[in-house]
């Protein structure tokens, strides 16, 4: 009982510690990849406890137990969805209908902008700008269009799927997460155990604030959207609102992204230069919210990442994940942010 | 079959031996029986072989422990000379029950004062920052009544610390007299 282990044999002991602790993890996160929608499940699952953890806490807080609180909170959430969809399932169904019938001409006038487009440029620069892109983006954008309407079925099972599993681990991520993160901590060798508890608590804080408050940002930014094109009657309001929410997840490109379809449909509906303007002075006034107010008031400072780094991060994870990858790269890149400093803190610790 | 049996009582008995153990914890001595089970289920309780640091001087701590079983030996580092490493002065050997790293459950970055040595294979529970701001988060009725208990402690400790450094200055007040 009193022999004292050698310092040799307790860092060949840590070691394969830690060995075990990361190719469990790795495990873990190879199984996420490669199960069909376990990613975006788990992605789901993740926003939505970190969207329901502080209400939890609050009921918490003033006596209920955690499964009743989760239970309560997850039923008022899952209630709200479905109204929300019950509400808006005929509307957005309607919509992809017309948007279906539209295509073609949407197609045809975008050809025709892009061929005026091509003349115009060929005048100025005489044949060395023969370029022929008109055919070249019909052709794209007609495969793309048929593909998306063809594989809708498909989508929207992913996205029921998505919708149930994601929930579903969320339910017990909220309920259970932390005696799940107090056995994944067991694990930890000795000598590293406080560094990865103070890690993996700033890297909750952190990351939980981001979510909530992107999320809130994305919904503010959505709805201002919806409602300044509502207001000037402009079609598909509700689902280029939705659109802008969504994309205004991508730092920096996704405002610009998220306003394309817009002005696509008022140039091939040949809108007057006043409703083009219109249109532009919505989505001037959410992105003025946005940056004016959102952003200083809800999200600077919470991740604190250099410019040049944000627009880095997002290209890689652009290249690995496409729009996903976008959206997910902030938040993966302040969690690696501070993984990294936590362990240079630790190693100059403990080598002083 | 046996065996099976034997690890199933001994983590229960573990349990207990905790729920026990914080009890009689100075910090948690005002809790409740149900608030001693939330505190029970917030802290994380490690093993440590004999010779293992659970940690040394000059790290970051994060929290404090208290021995469930085993003895831990405290050692402070004097420096001898610049180019030498520091000298290892063993202060106190701690026993079952005694608590330490108080402090760092309030100072942010607070620098351990002094290095502790499992003297034999032991047990101890961690109870850390995160693991208090959750409780305060939760529920901070017991959170606010740990930080009182706490507050005590160190509020003892400046006294103590007061005291000898008013002894000290009169030992050195009366050797320069001396000199």
């Amino acid at each position: 009982m009193r022999s004292t282990v050698s310092q040799r044999t307790l860092k060949r002991v840590n070691r394969w510690k830690l060995v075990a602790l990361l190719s469990l993890l790795g495990g873990c996160f190879l199984i996420i990849l490669s199960v069909e929608n376990l990613l975006l499940s788990s992605l789901i699952a993740f926003v939505v406890s970190y969207t329901f953890g502080p209400g939890v806490n609050f009921l918490e807080r003033h006596g209920t137990s955690r499964t009743l609180g989760t239970l309560i909170l997850f039923a008022l959430g899952g209630g709200m969805m479905l109204l929300f969809f019950w509400g808006i399932a005929p509307y957005l169904g309607e919509t992809l209908l017309r948007l279906k019938d539209d295509m073609p001409r949407f197609i045809e006038g975008v050809s025709r902008f892009i061929s005026e487009l091509e003349s115009r440029v060929q005048g100025i620069a005489g044949p060395l700008a023969n370029i022929d892109l008109t055919s070249r983006v019909e052709t794209v954008l007609t495969t793309n269009t048929s593909r998306f309407f063809e594989g809708l079925p498909s989508y929207l099972k992913t996205f029921i799927t998505v919708m149930l599993l994601g929930p579903f681990l969320a339910f017990f991520m909220v309920k259970d997460g932390r005696t799940m993160m107090r056995t994944v901590l067991g694990l930890v060798p000795n000598h590293l155990f406080e560094t990865a508890l103070s890690m993996l608590s700033q890297i909750n804080t952190q990351i939980g604030q981001f979510v909530r408050a992107r999320l809130l940002e994305s919904i503010i930014v959505g709805l201002v959207t919806s409602a300044g094109l509502f207001m000037i009657s402009f079609p598909y309001a509700v689902l280029l609102g939705i659109t802008a929410g969504v994309t205004n997840l991508i730092p920096y490109l996704g405002p610009i992204i998220g306003a394309v379809p817009a002005f696509l449909i008022a140039t091939v509906n040949q809108y007057s230069s006043l409703d083009i303007a219109l249109v532009a002075t919505v989505y001037i006034v959410a992105q003025l919210i946005d940056a004016g107010f959102l952003i200083p008031l809800l999200v600077a400072k919470i991740v604190d990442l250099h410019p040049v780094t944000v627009i880095i991060v997002m290209i890689i994870g652009a290249q690995v994940l496409g729009i996903l990858g976008m959206i997910i790269s902030i938040p993966v890149a302040s969690t690696m942010k501070v993984v990294v400093s936590t362990l240079y803190r630790h190693m100059i610790d403990t080598r002083t | 079959m046996n065996f099976m049996w034997d690890n199933l009582f001994r983590r229960t008995d573990q349990g207990q031996e905790v729920f026990e153990a914080l009890r009689q914890t100075f910090v948690f001595q005002t809790l409740s029986k149900k608030e001693l089970r939330f505190v029970q289920d917030t802290v994380h309780v490690r093993g440590f072989k004999a010779g293992e640091a659970v940690f040394r001087q000059g790290e970051v701590g994060v929290g404090m422990y208290i021995l469930l079983r085993g003895s831990l030996d405290i050692f402070v580092d004097h420096p001898v000379e610049e180019e030498l490493p520091p000298r290892s002065h063993l202060v106190t050997r701690l026993k079952g029950g005694d608590f330490l790293g108080e402090l760092s459950l309030v100072e942010n970055n607070s620098r351990r004062t002094a290095t502790a040595i499992a003297a034999e294979d032991s047990i101890l529970i961690g109870f850390f920052k995160p693991d208090l701001l959750e409780i305060l988060e939760r529920q901070p009725a017991t959170g606010v009544k740990i930080l009182f208990r706490l507050s005590e402690v160190l509020g003892r400790r400046l006294k103590e610390t007061t005291v000898k450094v008013t002894e000290l200055k009169e030992e050195v007040r009366r050797m320069s007299e001396r000199v």
